[in-house]
């Protein structure tokens, strides 16, 4: 049963009806007062900027710093013959803080300087003089993969970063017994995050050499262990102390850990705090957007229009580093298979790297990449076999129960309902013959388990003040997404207390609980359930420490502890109690949530995620047939992401998902000139404004989900996955030719109409 | 460029101030007067987290060099809250409602997106859907999608009519 909700999650009653907690900082933010990285400032604080290579690969013949040092102002001039060549990495160890003897891409970072002010850090790197012998470059994967092309690192023979071959069921087969077989190409640009906040960052270097950095990261433990790591520091030597973050979207997962590097030794250099600050430009040209990437794909079906295969090759852009691309590439090629029933596959995939700004990853995790190529491919079909697009998605839909081709356990799924109830919101059986519509769904892991097999879960602490309020630890990041406003109502619901007596502390890793942080859609599914496991330790610790005071058992209910006879505690009495009792302690609940072992064999056939999350889009436009020229009139959005705990955040979710979903199929993606980064500032990458982003309309289905606390899952990823297959498929139903090349402009419409090219 | 002194009003205060007069507004507010709720996002004028009201109209303040202000009149979202210290008194009805509506995710659009309803809202007090989505046309948001903050808008404009009417009315 669709439910609209306007009403929030009642923490006390678990029932809808209450107001809902925004998060701690958010009348902060409203009245200008949140600090952000890029407004730190630490006493004796210096400046930090960055010599970046102009070409797109040569050899560093020699780096002249005299001139540079002498000048005044300048504290520090840092070469890679001043530090260790230990390479570092995420998935890959391809990286050095600096460039030793080569440049890979425009922007390669050759030198580092500290200064007292901004403008003498800027003089410091016009006084830096790079020797360079230019070596030949390549920019295109299909180049880079080509016999002789010139190789990007030794240690990566053909440039090829990363690879894999999968197959699962028996594919040629299904080909050959096949009534239909449709094909197709597809190609998606370099995407960035567009955080509007750009990365900045405050390392401050101590003499025992204790290193803390100030800097907002959506999982700030595992940035501090590669920190520590490539520093070769001792872990508990380094803290990361989060401000408030300005957007992140994936972008600041791991944010830019060369960044924080140069900051760190130059700050260990100095023996000052040192802050550096990425530029727009920098953003752009440096800063990390998704891997580009080619599918061509062939399906298989029935005539009935069951799905038997599909096959896909898959080409990722790298860039000169790899970041977190190949697990992108990874899930870019296969999340989508899980959809519908595809009982045999076959992919290959590879990422291949070119002398371009390296990628890493953007929200959604090239699962929306796919979702459009995979989607434009299953119109081909339903157009060539007669059937109604949206009927050939129920048909073939995955299911509550299913075991899916990869392995995935779906426990919950609304996928049905979600197609069902998108197609009804959108007017599909009755539809305007003036425009086009298109339906799209998707799936998105919610607590994906594979990033650390050994450490799949979370903890979180809650802790009894002496006021009787109640403090909570978890090292889940908020930056707006509601994370800290659903712990609290978690929370709440356990102890049955107001939400306004909890307080969180997440952003210092000095006193916050490991985590994995803002990533694969885990937050509330894996840390709410650990608060929710800290607080009803916490009660159970409260009755005892009261049952304790009182001499006779004393019970916690509806938020106040009462003993046999009727008689009243205050939670403050009791917490002073303990503390005195014991000299100091406070009453802390431990909550640990360990979701299953994962079983995950060599070809990735397993279950990779506590629970998983679906999506189904429609979408209606409307195309002028003589220009090309198109219009977004609506967008119905509706999930399948348990239960929703926090309405209000999770229709700022959908709106603000379906938006970003909206700049990726239609406006955004990188554009080069050899190498070169040509869209560089706001201008020239359009992300949507007010003006651009149609009517949504937002529906969840609520389904209970058995791992997640309260049958919650995650949301603010899947939203964005069915957006780029729901609107090409549109397109193409309104302009009769499909766009095979995001983003779908215009232009391109208008190219496909005047060739006649009837490839729908 | 030579500094020169500059003499504005700020946030309804007098102030003088010794500067570069091609500094740009936002950096001579956010360096030299400490007001740092005014963000900066781009520098050139695209992204709008910069919007201050300079004579009561919205502007990027990256773009306006620190001469242009002389004897003229520049408000930021410091200066929109009254000084009271009690919580309901102190936030402005726009930033209520951006509180209350959803319209606050990351935060850093929200007082450039908040000095450019204010602005619309002085001129149209009562502004369509359409209008205020074209009112922050020129501020950029990447996480909501502006649909709350359109809600949020229009909802502070409904109040804001209430109080005109009922003064003393919260």
């Amino acid at each position: 049963m669709p439910i609209d909700k306007e009403k929030g999650f009642d923490a006390k009653n678990n029932s809808s009806g209450a107001t809902v907690n925004q998060g701690p900082d958010v009348w902060a933010k409203a009245a200008g007062r949140a600090l952000y990285g890029i407004d730190l400032q630490l006493p004796g604080m210096l400046y930090g900027k960055i010599l970046r290579s102009p070409h797109p690969h040569a050899r560093i013949k020699a780096i002249d710093t005299a001139e540079a040092d002498a000048l005044p102002g300048v504290r520090a001039v840092l070469t890679a013959s001043d530090i260790k060549k230990k390479r570092y990495g995420i998935v890959v160890q391809d990286e050095l803080p600096l460039a030793y003897d080569r440049v890979r891409y425009i922007g390669d970072e050759v030198a580092a300087v500290a200064a007292v002010d901004e403008k003498s850090a800027s003089r410091a790197l016009e006084a830096l003089n790079v020797e360079y012998e230019p070596l030949s470059a390549v920019f295109e994967p299909k180049a880079a993969l080509a016999q002789g092309a010139v190789q990007i690192h030794d240690q990566f023979p053909g440039n090829i970063a990363w690879q894999r071959e999968l197959e699962r069921g028996n594919p040629d087969r299904a080909f050959k017994e096949a009534d239909l077989v449709v094909e197709n190409s597809f190609s998606i640009p370099s995407v960035h995050p567009t955080y509007l906040e750009p990365i900045a960052c405050v390392a401050s270097s101590d003499y025992p050499g204790n290193l803390t950095i100030h800097t907002a990261l959506q999982s700030p433990d595992i940035v501090r262990d590669i920190i520590a790591g490539a520093l070769e520091l001792p872990f508990s030597k380094v803290r990361i102390v989060g401000p408030v973050m300005g957007g992140g979207f994936g972008g600041r997962v791991y944010g830019n850990l060369k960044l924080y590097l140069l900051s760190s030794l130059l700050s260990q250099f100095t023996g000052l705090p040192v802050k550096m600050q990425l530029s727009r430009e920098e953003e752009f040209c440096i800063g990390r957007p998704m891997i580009a990437a080619e599918l061509k794909i062939k399906m298989a079906l029935r005539s009935d229009g069951t799905f038997l295969a599909r096959e896909s090759e898959i080409v990722t852009d790298n860039g000169a580093y790899s970041a977190q691309a190949p697990w992108v590439s990874k899930t870019l090629s296969e999340r989508n298979d899980s959809v519908y029933r595809i009982p045999n596959i076959r992919t290959r995939a590879c990422l291949v790297y070119t002398n371009k700004v390296p990628t890493a990853q953007y929200r959604a995790y090239g699962n929306q990449a796919a979702n459009f190529a995979c989607e434009s491919l299953i119109d081909q079909a339903a157009e060539k076999l007669g059937l109604d697009p949206l009927q050939i998605r129920l048909n073939n839909c995955t299911q509550a129960g299913d075991t899916t081709v990869h392995g995935l356990k779906i426990k919950s799924c609304a996928l049905k309902d979600c197609l069902k109830e998108a197609a009804a919101k959108i007017g599909w059986s009755n539809r305007n013959k003036n425009c086009g519509y298109g339906i799209s769904a998707g799936i998105h892991a919610s607590g994906s388990l594979v990033a650390n097999k050994d450490f799949r879960g979370a903890s979180a602490r809650a802790v009894l003040e002496l006021d009787g309020r109640v403090t909570l630890f978890s090292g889940e990041q908020d930056y707006g997404q509601g994370t800290y406003g659903a712990f609290t109502n978690i929370a709440a619901g356990v102890l049955e207390l107001d939400p306004d007596l909890f307080s969180l502390n997440c952003r210092d890793s000095l006193i916050t609980p490991y985590s994995q942080g803002a990533l694969a859609n885990r937050q509330t599914t894996i840390g709410g359930r650990a608060v929710q496991l800290a607080a009803a330790d916490l009660k159970k610790l409260i009755e005892e420490a009261a049952s304790e005071m009182a001499g006779e058992p004393v019970r916690m209910e509806k938020g106040r502890l009462k003993s046999n006879d009727g008689s009243i505690m205050e939670l403050a009495a009791v917490a002073v109690y303990y503390h005195n009792r014991t000299s100091g302690l406070t009453l802390t609940g431990e909550g640990s949530y360990v979701p299953p072992p994962v079983e995950y064999d060599e070809t990735s056939y397993g279950n990779i995620s506590v629970t998983y999350s679906f999506a189904a889009h429609a979408a209606e436009v409307e195309v002028d047939r003589e220009t090309g020229a198109f219009t977004i009139k609506r967008i119905a959005s509706v999930h399948d992401s348990g239960r929703i705990i926090n309405p209000l955040a999770a229709r700022g979710q959908v709106y603000g998902g379906v938006a970003q979903g909206v700049g990726f199929s239609c406006y955004e993606g990188y554009l080069f000139d050899r190498g070169r980064v040509v869209s560089k500032t706001l201008a020239d990458y359009r992300i949507p404004t007010a003006l651009d982003v149609p009517h949504i309309a937002c529906c969840f289905i609520e389904t209970t989900d058995p791992e997640g606390p309260l049958g919650v899952k995650g949301l603010g990823e899947v939203v964005q996955v069915p957006v780029p297959g729901a609107l090409a498929n549109a397109v193409a139903d309104a302009a009769g030719v499909r766009v095979t090349e995001l983003p779908i402009t215009a232009e391109k419409i208008y190219r496909a109409i005047s060739k006649g090219e009837c490839a729908r | 460029m030579k500094e020169q002194v500059i003499n504005f009003q700020l946030n309804d205060e007098p102030v003088n101030v010794y500067s570069d007069p091609s500094l740009s507004l936002l950096k001579l507010l956010r360096n030299r007067f400490n007001l740092l709720g005014t963000k900066e996002g781009c520098g050139r004028g695209d992204c709008g987290v910069c919007t201050v009201l300079l004579d009561g109209r919205a502007v990027n303040s990256c773009l306006i060099p620190a001469g242009k202000v002389q004897g003229r009149n520049v408000c930021t979202i410091e200066g929109i809250s009254s000084k009271s210290t009690a919580k309901a008194a102190r936030f402005h009805p726009i930033q209520q409602a951006f509180v209350e509506k959803g319209a606050v995710q990351c935060g850093f659009c929200t007082p450039g997106m908040i000095m450019s309803a204010f602005a619309l809202l002085q001129e149209n007090p009562s502004p369509s859907k359409e209008e205020v989505r074209e009112a922050i046309s020129g501020n950029l948001c990447r996480c909501s999608g502006y649909k709350q903050i359109e809600e949020a808008v229009l909802e502070a404009a409904k109040v804001m009519i209430c109080q005109k009417e009922h003064p003393g009315f919260k």
